[in-house]
């Protein structure tokens, strides 16, 4: 059995179609907001914590030790994990794996095509323990250099391409060989991201650009993870032992640093997003006025033969609500569409737009949505209820 | 009949504060309405007519003095329980009809009953007294504004009686309706009179006034019985 109240909002909201409409159209905005970036976010959040997920029994070192530049505009000094260090480090890390890096950022040239990216210099038998070399071999010649997905597909580079590397204006820049090509690997937890970097040899390195016995980056790959703590203390004892010369970081501290600061950004997106309920809110609040002030004497005759002021707040809230609903489902079906369309050119991949985390997100919009609405609608129905019906029955 | 009228105001003032200053709309008004009683109240523009339809319509309390309706003292009761009288005790019926647009005639004769026992109208009351208001199904199914004001008025009528309530406040009941018409409307009047219902009319049109059993005539917020 229908309620009178919840049928003469519904009628009322009929009458004034359009406009009725075009509040809920807020909403609607409002809702996709919310609900598609709070996916975005977490799509973000999920792929992130996927890609990473599959280093976090990984330790990283690198220096502590600020970069200086000397008083006399020499050249500075490097930062970077020393030999000393380094082998204080292979002592306390025992049988686990202890991969020291080297890296820089370069120009390169690929026949007439310039490009930029990241260099690692890795002992050529420390490549396979952390990396997968998909097609050709690992290095073994010693200008032999194995390369990321990304660059190879960017440049269509082959086994056996060249690439001339270092910074355009240098006399004369060496050429390395393409002897193997990644598999791809995403952002990286461990800090290596070799998508777009090109691996030689940690001599050829040091031969091209410096920085012998001078690493920039040394990688602890434990064997048993629930050690990593343990491992992490002991390298912090024995290396830092007078004051902090190297900074010690796992990856799943890493993980959730990144997952925090994603987190935030998602919050910063959905807080834009709520911008646009904000803006449907006085949208709404608009339209409940108007209702309102439209239907005073109506308010004076309900009022005058016995409707009691909860019974005519009712009226209101439901037809607040009603416009709510509307903008909710009609938002929540165009956030399924503009929500996954979003994901997928932002992010680049929908597999974890129907888990549950993500999806949560429509129905929490559309409520978040309804909510709004039904507040919107408390003033203008308060309102209503609170007419004197003498003067609400003589109003024109 | 008791002894015990079932409207008494006793020395009732109303006062409305104005920046102007205070204007009294009603001066020490003392009216007994006694059950099945047919009271028309006349007057001219200013006189306090409204004002004292509003006072027995439980739409106002009185400044001063005390009115009692239905053995119960207005001034004391609730905001909820003047609601609650005004649905139960008091049938209106308006010179402009005061339907509720969004309504159908047989939903508008409906809603008091929907008011008093919080669901829709099983028993069929609200068919029957719109029937007996000449309306066939398909006439009930109309929009006010589908009405003419004669069928308006006659579910104003319907509406008011739906609760079976004591008193029937007319204000200006004839006053948007042809001669014609007007007359269909007093007949039906005196005919609920005639039932039992005691019958309050505000009216200019003395003719109108001569169907009651008694007039009192306002001036100056002061009464004086004809």
């Amino acid at each position: 059995m229908k309620d009178i109240f919840f049928e003469l909002s519904v009628r009322s909201v009929r009458l004034n179609f359009l406009r009725s409409l075009l509040a809920s159209i807020g909403i609607v905005i409002g809702v996709v907001a919310i609900s598609s970036m709070g996916m975005l976010g977490t799509n973000m959040q999920l792929s992130v914590k996927e890609q990473l997920s599959s280093n976090v029994n990984t330790i990283m070192i690198s220096s502590d030790v600020v970069r200086t530049t000397s008083s006399a505009g020499g050249p500075s000094t490097s930062q970077g994990v020393t030999k000393d260090q380094l082998n204080d480090i292979k002592n306390v890390a025992g049988t686990n794996t202890v991969i020291p890096i080297h890296r820089t950022n370069t120009e390169f040239t690929i026949g007439s095509r310039d490009g930029r990216g990241s260099m690692y210099g890795l002992d050529p038998d420390d490549i396979e323990k952390f990396l997968t070399v998909e097609n050709g071999t690992s290095i073994r010649g010693a200008n032999d250099a194995v390369i990321g997905s990304t660059i190879a597909s960017n440049f269509n580079l082959n086994i056996g391409s060249r690439i001339k590397v270092g910074e355009h204006d240098t006399d004369s820049r060496p050429t390395v060989r393409v002897s193997g090509i990644l598999q791809s690997r995403g952002f990286s937890a461990d800090g290596i991201n070799t998508d777009n970097a090109i691996i030689v040899s940690d001599e050829w390195y040091t031969d091209h650009f410096g920085d012998k016995d001078l690493y920039d980056q040394v990688n602890v790959i434990v064997e048993d993870v629930d050690t990593i703590s343990d491992v992490e203390a002991a390298i912090d004892e024995k290396v830092n032992r007078k004051k902090d010369v190297v900074r010690i970081m796992d990856a799943s501290s890493r993980l959730e640093s990144i997952s925090q600061t994603l987190g935030t950004i998602t919050t910063f997106i959905l807080a834009i997003g709520g911008i646009s309920l904000v803006v449907a809110a006085v949208s709404i609040f608009n339209v409940m006025m108007m209702s309102v002030n439209e239907r005073v004497q109506e308010i004076g005759i309900l009022l005058s033969i016995g409707t009691e002021k909860g019974e005519v707040r009712r009226m209101f809230l439901y037809e607040a609500l009603i416009l709510g609903i509307i903008g909710a489902v009609v938002g929540g079906i165009m956030t399924l569409v503009i929500g996954y369309s979003v994901v997928s050119a932002m992010i680049g991949s929908t597999a974890y737009f129907f888990r549950p985390e993500s999806i949560i997100y429509i129905p929490a919009g559309m409520v978040v949505g309804m909510v709004v609405c039904v507040i919107s609608g408390l003033y203008p129905a308060w309102r209503a209820s609170n007419m004197d019906p003498i003067d609400a029955l003589r109003s024109e | 009949m008791t002894d015990i009228p079932l409207i008494r105001l006793d020395d009732v003032s109303k006062v409305y504060h104005l920046e102007s200053g205070d204007v009294t709309a009603l001066d020490h008004v003392s009216l007994d309405i006694r059950e099945n009683d047919f009271v028309a109240i006349m007057g001219p523009s200013g006189s306090g007519k409204s004002t004292l339809m509003n006072q027995l319509g439980i739409l106002d309390v009185p400044t001063t003095g005390s009115l009692l309706i239905d053995n119960r003292d207005v001034a004391a009761m609730s905001t909820l329980e003047r609601t609650h009288m005004r649905r139960d005790v008091i049938g209106y019926i308006f010179q402009k009809f005061f339907l509720i647009p969004l309504l159908s005639a047989y939903e508008n004769v409906e809603y008091p009953l929907i008011l008093k026992h919080k669901q829709r109208d099983t028993t069929g009351r609200a068919r029957e007294i719109l029937q007996a208001m000449g309306f066939d199904e398909k006439l009930a199914a109309h929009r006010p504004s589908q009405l003419s004001g004669g069928q308006q008025q006659r579910v104003a009528i319907a509406r008011a009686l739906v609760n079976d309530p004591k008193i029937l406040l007319c204000d200006e009941p004839t006053g948007n309706l042809d001669r014609k018409t007007g007359l269909q409307i007093m007949d039906i009047l005196v005919g609920l009179h005639g039932k039992g219902k005691t019958v309050i009319l505000v009216t200019h049109d003395p003719k109108i006034a001569e169907y009651a059993k008694r007039t009192v005539v306002i001036e100056d917020g002061r009464v004086q019985e004809a």
